[in-house]
């Protein structure tokens, strides 16, 4: 019975210390220039090195890291900034709040969030905001008064941007849906808006809704097959997020419609480019993750040192096509997939 | 002459086109060993089904103290006080041997505790305690699961918490299969004294030494019916084989 | 003339040094000292933490949002425990308190003026009795159809949560009246959060009920041998229903308590609850096969992964490396329970994991018998 306890023990305490040589290989929490951090460490009193955490939307979403690689870039300009990246398995607020929670027992200085639910996080986050300075990337919340800053792509004017994309490939006009990922999300809700607006004033258009694919590829695929059997005449779709262009390129090359359905994604990820260049997705509106990060630091520092900040900072877009993708200012719209 | 405290008439099961049996008759008094052997396919276990209401014959009477009685279900059974241990044993093996003893027939506390669930586990734990060792049945860990414990361990627990409950007639069905040799004599034991107690045991038994040391009458079936009915100190194993086969077919015992 | 008790069945004599208890392993005991190790284990996390970033982690505010994270799986895990133990599974629970919270919000929202303590209490109700019948259904399925619990778990899980976003038409309701988003979801007695105070009198009152209760009691015979219970009488199909009944409330309870503290129905959220809640009942030492188990266990059991998760984000531990070891706890936990009940059937007590790794002649390796 001992042996099984010491066993056990021993066990988690192996894990600990496999782990934790993951965790200082990857250089999380090392700062991100030696030289500027030798500069403060030798200056006991003043410009210690600042905390800044950084809570994705969701991990594993070449968007959040292209913001990730912002943010890092940021740091590195300023010099002094340690730096740390969280983020929840899925798009759940029951899975971010414990790690905001998490995040702020360590004490940052400033805290980078994209919240996963406009009402759900908002008592974290002023919470958080108690201690920290906080501000918003991406997707925001009820009441983000307590933030130091939001800074978000101009998402309506996205959506009207990925209408107006679709108008230049379909003069003649047509069914038009949409995919979005869910409901209550305040920067995809923004762009289906936008959208559904533009083509509401287009009298060529019909606009036939929107259907939601959580995150989901394959959901997105299913959605655009079956939409397919009930509207043949459909002309394109607006894919709202990544996943949501992924499925539905696949869901088109399923349905061998291939041409004859134009989609407009949101995001650049390399699959969608891939898929831009393959020609079964026509047009992608890029966002400017990386500009979102590094801004995010900024303000977060501004704050820090008693300057002034910029209550909301809306970010462009780029759109996307197979013919200008060469271009510099194309390439250098695209997501990363590593910092 | 005394009436069997359970008897069994002109059974009759069919199930589709097999006829499982064909008239049976059986009968056991109290304070016998009333042994029922048979080759495979003779209807042992049909019958035994059937007397301890897992079954329902197609035709025929059975009488419980002289008076016929339908059973339903094997809750019928169990409140006339006939308790059956089927080969499996039928013992939950994460429960220790009290939880088993007890299952389905907790004793609960006294008033509102009683009705929200609350057990009287010590109440339990001596009475079954009692039960056992009036019994012979010497279990050492009464706290752990009945999984752990050896196969004639388990036979004895599962044969004394038959006979704790049963008041009159208890059937065992194949109890020394799986069991070695002084596993086998124990619960042996078990059965003469559960006969000590005044009730009616019924052994069905592939062993015929086995039947011949503890059983007071043998009962022959073959093909659905009894064929032959002796008293065990007066036959022995040819004989009794010879009845299972066939080769004293049509003798039918008074 | 006593029946002597024999010597074990299977099992195989050894030179070495295999502890043979007569009568088999105390599996009583064992399973206290299987809590007490979980909790050893626990410990053992909370102490390497602790030594590694003691002032961001050990720290009585860390401590209680670890405890509030966990509440509600807690809630969830005592439902659970019960329908492991009667060696069936639930996949449901998650969609069963969206669908819940859901329903709550709804007869909140179209209360009077949505506020005050009248309007909280029905819309509590309104949660627990949408848990109840969805626990009822699937109670009914699995007992009495006879579908398979896997099946019909996952089935609802699909049902409760596509009925919520058609009720909702896929948006979140955030209606709860403010008494209830104050006093349940962010209030306090003495310090110590609402929301743990109610997930502790939930777990107290599921640590009664398996061990101490004859509803309990029968849970496990069910699981156990649920052939042997029918025989002795008892109703194993009403049983069945009323456990997944209870769990189905449960996660109604679990449900109204997530709409107090997130104030909104998170109808995207808790796809993963039920894996969170299954793996935190097995690492807490009940069998996925059923027959025992504890809630005890359990609510340790959900505690190891969400302090893991939470030192591991105080460390800057990237978030894939957390999933392979709260995976890994899961995988070891299943394989601690094998060898515990191959153990218990072959009627010996488990080596210890060392000796039976490293020793040629232990008897697990001269003698591999499957149990």
């Amino acid at each position: 019975m001992r042996h099984i306890t010491t066993i056990k023990v021993a066990s988690v305490a192996a894990a600990m210390a496999f782990t934790l040589a993951a965790c200082s290989s990857s250089s999380e929490s090392e700062p991100t220039t030696p030289e500027a951090s030798n500069d403060s460490t030798n200056e006991a009193t003043t410009n210690e090195d600042l905390d800044i955490a950084f809570i994705q939307g969701v991990i594993g979403d070449n968007f959040y890291i292209s913001m990730e690689c912002g943010v890092r870039a940021a740091a590195e300009e300023i010099g002094g900034i340690n730096v740390s990246v969280q983020g929840p398995q899925k798009w759940d607020s029951a899975l971010q709040q414990p790690i905001v929670t998490s995040v702020m027992a360590t004490s940052p200085d400033g805290l980078l969030i994209a919240p996963n639910d406009v009402t759900a996080m908002q008592r974290p986050l002023e919470e958080a905001a108690k201690e920290s300075k906080v501000v918003l990337v991406d997707t925001s919340v009820e009441d983000p008064d307590f933030a130091v800053s939001q800074i978000s792509s101009d998402n309506l004017g996205g959506g009207a941007a990925a209408f107006a994309a679709i108008k230049e490939m379909v003069p003649e006009g047509g069914q038009v849906l949409v995919i979005d990922n869910q409901p209550g999300i305040s920067t995809t809700d923004a762009r289906t808006k936008g959208f559904a607006t533009a083509a509401a004033e287009d009298p060529d258009f019909e606009y036939i809704g929107v259907q939601y694919a959580k995150n989901d590829p394959a959901t997105a695929a299913q959605i655009l097959t079956s939409t397919l059997q009930r509207y043949p005449d459909l002309k394109a779709v607006f894919a709202t997020n990544i996943f949501s262009a992924e499925g539905a390129a696949t869901g088109i090359e399923q349905a061998g419609v291939a041409g004859d359905v134009k989609v407009v994604g949101f995001d650049a990820g390399p699959a969608q480019v891939d898929a831009l260049k393959d020609g079964t997705v026509q047009a992608l509106i890029a966002q400017q993750p990386y500009q979102i990060g590094y801004e995010g630091v900024q303000q977060a520092v501004a704050a820090l040192r008693g300057e002034p900040t910029e209550a909301v900072i809306q970010t462009g877009s780029t759109i996307l096509t197979k013919e200008n993708l060469d271009t510099e200012e194309s390439q250098a719209a695209l997501y990363a997939s590593s910092c | 002459m005394t009436t069997p405290i359970y008897e069994a008439r002109d059974m009759v099961r069919t199930y589709g086109s097999v006829r499982a049996l064909e008239g049976a008759n059986f009968d056991v008094y109290p304070g016998e060993v009333s042994a029922m052997i048979g080759d495979n396919g003779a209807g042992k276990s049909t019958l035994v089904r059937i007397l301890s209401g897992a079954d329902k014959a197609n035709s025929g009477q059975i009488l419980f103290n002289g008076e016929p009685i339908t059973l339903e279900n094997p809750t019928d059974a169990r409140i006339r006080g006939i308790e059956t241990v089927f080969q499996d044993l039928a013992l939950a093996n994460h429960l220790n041997p009290i939880q088993n003893m007890y299952l389905g027939r907790e004793l609960m506390k006294p008033g509102i505790l009683g009705s929200l669930g609350f057990m009287q586990r010590s109440e339990m734990r001596i009475q079954g305690k009692n039960a056992f060792s009036a019994l012979g049945a010497t279990v050492r860990d009464f706290s752990g699961p009945v999984s752990g414990m050896s196969g004639g361990q388990r036979q004895a627990i599962a044969v004394a918490r038959a006979a704790a409950w049963a008041s009159d007639v208890i059937f065992l069905d194949e109890p020394t299969a799986a069991l070695g040799v002084v596993q086998t004599k124990g619960v042996m034991d078990l059965i003469r004294r559960i006969r000590d107690k005044g009730i009616a045991v019924v052994l069905i038994s592939h062993s015929m030494p086995h039947v011949l040391d503890v059983a007071d009458r043998v009962h022959v079936l073959r093909h659905g019916k009894r064929v032959a009915v002796m008293e065990a100190k007066n036959t022995n194993v040819e004989e009794l084989v010879g009845a299972m086969t066939g080769a004293l077919d049509g003798k039918e015992a008074a | 003339m006593s029946l002597k008790t024999e010597d074990a069945i299977g099992g195989h004599e050894t030179e070495d040094s295999v502890i043979r208890k007569p009568l088999g392993a105390r599996l009583g005991h064992t399973l206290k000292s299987q809590a007490m190790q979980i909790v050893l284990v626990w410990l053992g996390i909370v102490v390497i933490f602790s030594v590694l970033s003691p002032d961001a982690f050990l720290d009585i505010t860390n401590f209680r949002n670890i405890a509030i994270s966990v509440s509600i799986l807690a809630i969830l895990g005592v439902g659970t425990t019960l329908i492991i133990v009667t060696g069936g599974i639930d996949l449901s629970m998650g969609s069963i308190l969206v669908f819940s919270g859901v329903i709550a919000s709804m007869v909140m929202r179209g209360m009077g003026d949505g506020e005050g303590w009248g309007v909280a209490i029905a819309g509590i109700l309104a949660a627990l009795v949408s848990g109840l019948l969805w626990g009822l259904l699937n109670g009914f399925l699995v007992a009495k159809a006879k579908v398979p619990a896997m099946i019909v778990t996952l089935g609802t899980f699909g049902a409760a949560l596509g009925l919520s976003q058609v009720l909702t038409g896929g948006i979140d309701l955030r209606a709860a009246p403010e008494v209830l988003v104050d006093s349940v979801g962010f209030g306090s007695l003495f310090g110590v959060p609402s929301l743990v105070i109610i997930a502790t009198v939930v777990v107290i009152f599921g640590i009664v009920l398996l061990n101490h209760t004859k509803f309990g009691l029968r849970t496990s015979a069910i699981g156990s041998n649920a052939e042997a219970c029918r025989r002795v009488g008892i109703n194993v199909d009403r049983q069945l229903i009323k456990v997944y009944a209870l769990a189905g409330l449960l996660a109604g309870l679990a449900g109204v308590l997530n709409l107090s503290f997130f104030r909104s129905t998170t109808i995207a959220g808790h796809s993963l609850t039920n894996l969170d809640v299954i793996a935190g009942v097995v690492i807490g030492g009940t069998s996925l096969f059923g027959g025992i188990g504890t809630v005890f266990g359990t609510l340790v059991g959900l505690f190891i992964p969400a302090t893991l998760r939470n030192g591991f984000v105080i460390l800057g531990v990237q978030p894939y490396w957390q999933q392979v070891v709260v995976g890994a706890f899961l995988v070891g936990a299943v394989y601690i329970d094998q060898t515990r009940r191959a153990a218990n059937a072959r009627g010996t007590t488990r080596e210890p994991l060392f000796s039976r790794i490293f020793h040629r002649n232990s008897s697990t390796n001269t003698n591999r018998k499957e149990s």
